[in-house]
């Protein structure tokens, strides 16, 4: 099958104006927000169950499952979008909200009305500053045409919309630590239970949900949650952004449905790797997940189908990486993110992504012994599955993976006094 | 008043270790390893505080589930299987002390928790055997940073547990110390570097697990293994939370809390836990000293308490016993107290007795009904002006869980705020506690008569000044009531008319023992009692008593002398001997009260010793007899002993 592009998620980008209000309405935008108003909240979550949709912020977790979880009859509730995309790799949330934000607030305030919830936060990440402003003049203009505030589109239903800035921290991401940003405090995990469906925002019944997941829901609403469903395979329904990056012609995000496209497929919209060059290894998902190599290119972009070849499709990404890459290196730049990135508060992830950066740099020059090897998967071992949030789990990941599939480049590190593969490029050139 | 009874919790079966214990449900599976008799390493849980689940140390094996679980966060279920010493968990033990102390400045030499710190301890029993960590060198912050004049914090050795921040948060409400920057730039510090400046900073050393913070006043002091602990109340007031006192070279260095949930639930004030140096004052008076006839002379107490005796009898031989008057002090034991009473009132006949300057006429025992513990179960806490948390500061903490932990209503009021008001101020019909302080006993009285007719169940409790001003009342050392709040039918001189009437020249000889703060900060005192004939003082401390008594006995400091005290909700904890008396010492205080007792004839019916004195007690009041073991006076028609 030749490599194409299904476009429903983004099937209005580049329409004429479409970042404001008059050309979004232009292109039919607002009407599945409508017809919400006129279905009960349990249809509307009926739809969505239909529809398959998963969770597209990483989890992939079914998001009317999620719904269902909010206590009955506890109200206010909160809906938060979680738009702090900041996982290495990933920058498809970014195409959403500068080129489509109206399809967003379109698609939070559907969710804001099969959740009853009063009202829904949207958290940006701090760095995305000009799609924050974007997104500040939409949500001005929403208000200005009654989709927003009191009575939403002439209805009884009422939902107020608020853009949060992040102060620039990947873990606000997590769910839980984005609520204690939101409340203004540190951003930082918060004790599982009660869950955030339970007691989440100042306290009250809250869900949290991706740019991705609920840009797909005015679709969902207008065509039935069976053709979306259709769009994809039985366990992936669906069409996916990925963010296809690294060493290859064309970076770029595509939408393509789930389950019926490739890794070499998705390779190919972007224009192959680069020319002169092969495939050396792959990272779906974005910084966090497992490596996998060209031997996993016919593999289908399926939750299950990754997950038996021991990753993971993640936040929806894919780093390519050719034959001039050096694995260490890639894995301590990795490494160094999420020591960055850490936020200090359990043991094993603050001191054990200290720990592990350490040893990389030292891996990389060159200057570690064999045992210090040894030390990093023991360092590993004891952070992975151990740590008070999946942050520390995913710093392990990609360098573990990357260890076992390249040990002997890991091991020609040890001793040399340098790069060996920046030597061997070096000596080439 | 006692708590409305609530069903008791169901219980549920778990197994630890293989061995099998039954807990109530809702238990972390910490406490019911505990309660198997399993230990669990654990830094960041505190028995006190809600779980946060950082440090991971008490990660544990639950059942199937396949990661490990935090047995501090972690809620027991009927059937659960928990496995603490498999060797996953051990190995992960091992690791997460690698973390630990990888960026630990381990500079345990030179720092005061060395041989008390938990990083020690366990690094000991779990840690790797060998260090790893010199290639990765360390990452350094501040050392010795005081956040205020009584608190070190040692930013390098902090391991980030967070109780120093959840106690300000949880404990204190005060959320003075906050975390800073990220991942293993993390350190916790003073909210925007203000200085400390609470009431309650002494228990940040003592929630630390590690050395990090510390007391300035106790910094390179000693090593805990050179400190002898003695059990005892502190003395800095009538709220009766229990202390350690470590001593060393026979000189107190610290005062260490001691966990008892129903009056300090483990916190002391700064007032009390810092006011130790009061104990190894130099300026002690160790000998007798008379000056009754012709110029000072030091004796031997025994033949000072006879030469005090003859001249108390010149007195009693030439004037009527109501020209003598007896002063004790609320810092006085309730043996001594009693035996004070007898003495004044039985031996020299007179109805002029006290131990405060201010009058009670009509004190009973109802006023001090509400249990310290039994504020947390009162819908709402009527708190009478600032009296009473200036007076007892540890109540503010209880206060605190009572809004905090238990949802409960905290309505503090100006001591003079008409109570006619009040009733639409109570959230909640239910059970009202009226908190004041002794000097605002009126006005209490006016409150609670006011909420009950509104309200229906009010109950109060009265805070009492000077660590045993309670005894003194139990134990009739007041004009007019005998002991047990026994009405008498000669009314005598209160304090302050005691000091008048010493003023005026109408007093012949005056019995005191001191020291007491309150008079002695009263202008009237020193002349009053430089206008006495005969003074017959019994003080460990030199000063206003000791220029002007005649007949001049040593007394001994708290930490030196044995006995019980009665806090203000009427429990009766005893005091123990911390710092052991010299070789050829005199006797304790209540030996010499007894000797110049007996000296004038009087019959005191035990040997003059503590607990004797306590059995006298209990036959004197009976409601002291339940009290053994740390227990509430159980005062007929206030309720059970508690
Ligand atoms: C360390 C970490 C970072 C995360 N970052 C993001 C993020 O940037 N954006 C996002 O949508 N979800 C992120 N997540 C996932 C969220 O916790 C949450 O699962 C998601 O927002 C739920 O939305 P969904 O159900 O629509 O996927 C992150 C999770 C972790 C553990
Ligand atoms: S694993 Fe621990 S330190 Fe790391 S981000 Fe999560 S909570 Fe913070
Ligand atoms: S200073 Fe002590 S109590 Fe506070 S976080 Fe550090 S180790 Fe814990
Ligand atoms: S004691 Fe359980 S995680 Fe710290």
């Amino acid at each position: 099958m030749a490599a194409e592009e299904l476009r429903i998620l983004t099937r209005h980008l580049g329409a004429p104006g479409v970042t404001g209000l008059p050309g979004y309405e232009a292109v039919g935008g607002y009407r599945s927000l409508r017809r919400a108003l006129g279905m009960t909240p349990e249809a509307i979550t009926a739809e969505v169950k239909a529809s398959g949709l998963r969770g597209r912020g990483g989890a992939a977790f079914p998001t009317a499952t999620k719904w269902g979880f909010l206590p009955q009859d506890v109200f206010p509730r909160y809906l938060c979008v979680n738009a702090d995309e900041s996982e290495p790799g990933c920058f498809k949330d970014r195409v959403l909200l500068e080129e489509l934000p109206h399809q967003l607030l379109e698609g939070t305030l559907i969710a804001a009305v099969a959740l009853q919830a009063s009202h829904a936060f949207l958290y940006v990440r701090g760095e995305y500053r000009a799609p924050r402003e974007l997104l500040d003049r939409c949500v001005a203009e929403a208000y200005r045409a009654g989709y927003a505030g009191q009575g939403v589109a002439g209805s009884r239903f009422g939902c107020e919309l608020v853009v949060h800035g992040g102060a620039g921290a990947y873990i606000c991401g997590e769910e839980t630590a984005l609520l204690d940003s939101l409340e203004g405090l540190r951003g930082q995990p918060r004790l599982k239970p009660p869950f955030p469906a339970v007691r989440g925002l100042y306290g009250q019944p809250t869900v949290v949900n991706n740019v991705e997941t609920l840009s797909n829901l005015p679709y969902i609403i207008e065509h039935g949650g069976a053709a979306y469903a259709a769009l994809g395979t039985e366990a992936s329904p669906g069409t996916r952004l990925f963010c296809v990056s690294g060493h290859v012609e064309r970076p770029g995000t595509f939408e393509v449905p789930m389950g019926h496209t490739t890794f070499r497929d998705l390779i190919a919209l972007a224009g192959g790797v680069r020319t002169g060059h092969v495939l050396k290894a792959m990272q779906p998902g974005g910084g966090s997940m497992q490596v996998l190599g060209p031997e996993h290119l016919d593999l289908a972009l399926d939750f299950k189908a990754v997950a038996d070849a021991g990753s993971s499709l993640g936040a929806g990404a894919l780093v390519v990486m050719d034959e001039t890459t050096c694995m260490v290196d890639v894995s301590m730049r990795l490494v160094d993110f999420y020591h960055h990135e850490s936020c200090g508060k359990c043991v094993p992830c603050r001191e054990g992504t200290y720990f592990e950066s350490r040893l990389m740099h030292r891996l990389e020059a060159g200057l570690a012994s064999a045992d210090e090897l040894l030390t990093l998967a023991d360092i590993c071992e004891h952070m992975e599955g151990r740590c008070f949030c999946p942050l520390g789990d995913t710093a392990t990941w990609f360098v573990m993976s990357a260890y076992r599939r390249f040990a002997d480049e890991f091991r020609a590190h040890c001793g040399a006094g340098c790069c060996p593969v920046r030597a061997a490029a070096e000596a080439a050139a | 008043m006692s708590a409305a009874p609530s069903p008791p919790p169901e219980l549920v079966t778990l197994t630890v270790d293989g061995r099998a214990v039954s807990v109530p449900a809702g238990t972390l599976v910490w406490d019911a390893c505990e309660k198997a008799g399993v230990f669990v390493p654990v830094y960041c849980a505190h028995k006190k505080m809600d779980p946060v689940a950082v440090c991971r140390m008490c990660l544990i094996e639950v059942g199937t589930m396949p990661k490990l679980q935090p047995a501090c966060a972690t809620v027991v279920q009927a059937g659960m299987e928990v496995r603490t010493a498999t060797d996953r968990v051990q190995r992960f033990r091992q690791g997460n002390m690698e973390f630990l102390l990888l960026n630990h400045p381990l500079d345990c030499p030179v720092c005061d928790r060395g041989g008390e710190c938990d990083l020690q301890d366990f690094a000991q029993r779990y840690g790797p055997p060998r260090s790893r960590t010199a290639i990765t060198g360390k990452v350094h912050f501040d050392k010795a940073r005081p956040l205020s004049d009584r608190i070190m914090l040692d930013q390098e050795r902090c391991i980030l547990c967070w109780r120093c921040v959840r106690y300000c948060d949880e404990i204190t409400g005060d959320r003075a110390i906050v975390l800073q920057e990220r991942a293993v730039h993390t350190v916790v510090d003073t909210f925007e570097g203000r200085p400390l400046t609470g009431p309650f900073q002494g228990n940040l050393p003592e929630v630390c697990p590690v050395g990090a913070l510390t007391h300035t006043a106790y910094r390179f002091r000693s090593r805990p293994w050179d400190l002898q602990r003695t059990p005892s109340v502190c003395p800095g007031c009538s709220y009766g939370c229990t202390v350690g006192i470590d001593s060393r070279d026979n000189a107190v260095v610290r005062f260490v809390s001691q966990d008892n949930p129903d009056v300090d639930d483990s916190w002391l004030c700064d007032r009390g836990r810092y006011g130790f140096p009061e104990l190894n004052r130099q300026d002690r008076v160790l000998t007798a000293e008379l000056s009754l006839e012709g110029p000072v002379r030091a004796v031997g107490a025994l033949e000072a308490v006879g030469a005090a005796a003859r001249a108390l009898a010149g007195v009693l031989e030439r004037h009527d016993p109501d020209q003598v008057a007896c002063l004790g002090t609320p810092q006085m034991t309730n043996e001594e107290a009693f035996c004070l009473q007898w003495l004044g009132r039985d031996v020299i006949g007179t109805p002029h007795l006290d131990h405060q300057l201010e009058p009670w006429p009509d004190l009973a025992p109802d006023e001090f009904r509400l249990a310290i513990r039994e504020l947390e179960d009162c819908d709402t806490v009527v708190v009478l002006g600032e009296r009473p948390e200036a007076a007892t500061p540890v109540l503010t903490l209880r206060l605190y869980k009572a809004e905090r932990k238990r949802g409960r209503q905290v309505l503090r009021i100006a001591a003079d705020a008409d109570p006619t008001e009040l009733a639409g101020r109570v959230r909640d019909r239910g059970r009202v506690g009226v908190v004041a302080h002794e000097a605002d006993r009126d006005r209490a009285r006016a409150v609670a008569t006011a909420l009950a007719a509104a309200n229906g169940s009010v109950h109060r409790l009265t805070l009492t000044e000077g660590m045993n001003g309670r005894g003194c009342k139990d134990l009739g050392l007041l004009p007019g009531l005998g002991p047990g709040y026994r009405r008498l039918d000669r009314a005598g001189m209160h304090g302050r008319a005691i000091l008048a009437a010493a003023a005026e020249g109408r007093l012949r000889a005056l019995v005191v023992v001191g020291p007491n703060p309150e008079m002695e900060q009263d202008p009237a005192y020193e002349a009053a009692i430089a206008r006495v004939p005969l003074v017959v003082a019994l003080t460990p401390v030199r000063g206003l008593l000791s220029r002007h008594a005649q007949a001049l006995l040593p007394g001994r400091t708290m930490a030196e002398k044995q006995g019980t005290v009665t806090s203000s909700e009427g429990r009766v904890q005893r005091i123990r001997v911390a710092l052991q008396p010299r070789i050829g010492a005199p006797p304790p205080e209540l030996r010499l009260l007894v000797e110049l007792g007996r000296s004038l004839g009087g019959t005191w019916e035990s040997a003059p010793l503590a607990t004797p004195a306590f059995d006298v007690i209990c036959d004197a009041v009976p409601a002291y007899r339940g009290t053994r073991g740390g227990l509430r006076a159980a005062w007929p028609g206030t309720g059970g002993a508690a």
